[in-house]
């Protein structure tokens, strides 16, 4: 179990976060950039020193603020951490660097390797390799280096979405079969969601929600975590006459959670004037004028500009005057 | 060396091209000439029966010891003192970094004569540490420490930023990793710090060699005896004139020119070990 009561000063603010993660969890740590993810990452790896800690991984205390102070080395904490650059010793072969820690025997190493798909490379030097290969050479000496706490910045940034699954597939099953703690920082929400069990928002140096990752979508705590989690609009509640976007609460609006037609009995159905209508993947991203607000929708068809439209927006989630979660939608057209 | 040409390039007519690329071969082989000029003017100035007389002179190789004894023990000083400077320096953890950085740019631009005169006051007779150094009846004015004492000020300014430019080209991002690996602040030094620094370190030395076993301006004011090899040079021109000055020019060439030479290809090999 990895449990971290952190509050460290940056620049413009503070941090301050409690986590726990037991074993074999994995947490994912999703905000917009300068969020303080990485800082708090650093904090648990022993990089940053924080201005007030605990952190403890399986009962051995590696950081105490309190009297007397304990500040564990960053070579005495077995806290793996892999960025998003991937820092292979360039000096040293494939080989050499998975073999870095000293923990892994040969049969252990090429096992891996294999699992990888770099067992062709064990003897090329990093300069040699793709961005996909550094990564997974990456992977691989963090996972031989038996650490009790597996800590991922964004480690992914910058590569295929195909290699992006396989390198999360892999530390998924590695944290799985090891029984270890993980965090992963992402600043892509469907990154974070694939990876974690755990969701938590953080928003400058605040923890604003933490929970299952469709939980928090589903059912953002405030208007503030709805915006990070991707809802692009928000319309007044409470009947279409005196309500207003600034004083009443609102409604969120996820553009992945709107549908075509009026459907009283599924949500809030809305209707306006289609301003715009572009290919969004496989669907149709719309832009409905409705009354005070633009509403984004991603439809399954093509819907012509300046045509009327009725959508249905699937259980919004509903936020008072205050921005806090007010539950969720009653029906309304 | 590749050539890459942009389609802007491309569009000029290939006689132009070739013009400008011949054009700019031949600018550059007249630099390299002209600073290999004094090298070339040195070989095809000596004489056999001229190198064989200076050499086999009584004590003609007395001066070539001296240099080579001080020079090795003003790398040995520099590797022990000013590598942790150095250090320190690249990685910031100085306070004020700034006026430690313009201490040694200070050092390095002090024309060499005038850092004989300067060291005259600092470790003369009689001077504070001058009589300090007397009572353990050590002296640092015309005595071999002198010789090592100037050729160390000459060259360390040299080795300092060129260490430092070693060690700040290492990510200490690297050093973090290799920490968080389970290695200790030493075995980082050891396994990544000092293997990546080290192409860059052996050049900063090899430039410091080259300086130290051609100090002169310190040299001649606070250490003129024990003779080294600059000294002879000076002292034959003088006495005996130029073509018996020039078969030790030849000798300081050969004897400092080695090392540098070494240090330049065993980095450029590491550093193309490195890119596989």
């Amino acid at each position: 179990m990895l449990e971290a009561d952190v509050e460290v000063d940056r620049r413009d603010f503070a941090v301050r976060a409690e986590l726990a993660v037991a074993p074999g969890e994995r947490l994912a740590l999703f905000g917009p950039s300068g969020a303080g993810k990485t800082t708090l990452l650093e904090v648990i790896a022993g990089l940053v020193a924080p201005r007030r800690a605990r952190i403890t991984v399986a009962g051995r205390l590696l950081t105490s603020t309190a009297p007397p102070p304990v500040a564990v080395p960053p070579w005495r904490r077995r806290v793996g951490l892999l960025r998003q650059d991937p820092g292979l010793f360039p000096h040293l072969s494939v080989r050499d660097n998975l073999r870095y820690s000293g923990h892994a025997d040969q049969a252990e190493l090429e096992s891996l390797a294999a699992a990888l798909g770099i067992e062709g490379l064990l003897g090329s030097m990093p300069a040699r390799l793709s961005g996909g290969q550094a990564h997974r050479v990456a992977l691989g000496r963090l996972l031989l280096s038996r650490c009790d706490v597996m800590l991922l910045d964004e480690p992914y940034t910058g590569l295929d979405a195909a290699l992006r699954r396989t390198l999360s597939e892999l530390v998924i099953a590695s944290v799985g079969e090891r029984g270890i703690p993980a965090i992963l920082v992402a600043h892509e929400l469907a990154e974070a969601q694939a990876f974690a069990d755990r969701l938590a928002i953080l928003d400058r140096g605040a923890l604003l929600q933490t929970g299952a990752p469709d939980e928090v979508v589903g059912r953002p705590a405030s208007r503030r975590v709805a915006e990070l989690v991707g809802y692009t609009a928000f319309v007044p509640a409470g009947g279409e006459a005196g309500a207003s976007l600034r004083a009443g609460p609102v409604y969120g609006v996820h553009p992945d959670r709107v549908i075509s037609g009026s459907h009283e009995d599924r949500g809030v159905v809305l209707r306006g004037i289609v301003a715009g209508c572009r290919p969004s993947g496989a669907r149709w991203e719309i832009s409905l004028r409705t009354g005070e607000a633009t509403v984004t929708g991603r439809l399954h068809e093509p819907v012509p500009a300046d045509a009327e439209l009725t959508v249905t927006v699937l259980d919004p989630p509903c936020f008072g005057p205050d921005g806090v979660a007010a539950g969720q939608s009653q029906v309304r057209s | 060396m590749s050539w890459v040409v942009s389609p802007q390039q491309s569009a000029v007519p290939g006689a132009l091209r070739l013009a400008n690329r011949w054009l700019g071969v031949g600018g550059a082989a007249i630099v390299w000439l002209l600073l290999l000029g004094p090298v070339i003017a040195l070989l095809t100035h000596l004489s056999w029966s001229g190198i064989t007389s200076a050499l086999t002179a009584p004590g003609a190789w007395q001066p070539l010891i001296v240099s080579v004894e001080a020079g090795l023990i003003t790398l040995v000083v520099l590797v022990l003192f000013c590598t942790p400077l150095a250090w320190a320096l690249a990685r910031g953890t100085l306070p004020f970094p700034r006026v430690w950085e313009i201490g040694v740019l200070a050092s390095l631009l002090l024309p060499p004569l005038v850092i004989g005169l300067l060291l005259i006051f600092l470790i003369g007779p009689y001077t504070f540490i001058g009589q300090i150094l007397g009572h353990f009846n050590i002296y640092a004015v015309n005595t071999f420490l002198a010789l090592v004492i100037a050729e160390v000020y000459e060259s360390a300014p040299y080795y300092v930023l060129g260490a430092q430019a070693a060690f700040a080209a290492v990510e200490p991002r690297l050093e973090q990793q290799a920490a968080l690996l389970g290695d200790p602040p030493l075995a980082v030094f050891r396994r990544v710090t000092a293997p990546l620094a080290t192409p860059g370190l052996a050049m900063a030395l090899a430039v410091a060699w080259a300086r130290a076993m051609g100090a002169f301006g310190a040299v001649i004011i606070i250490a003129y005896h024990p003779y080294g090899l600059p000294l002879q040079i000076w002292t034959t021109l003088q006495e005996t004139g130029l073509s018996t000055a020039l078969p030790f020019a030849l000798v300081l060439l050969v004897v400092a020119l080695p090392l540098p030479i070494a240090a330049y290809l065993w980095s450029a090999r590491a550093r193309s070990r490195r890119r596989g």
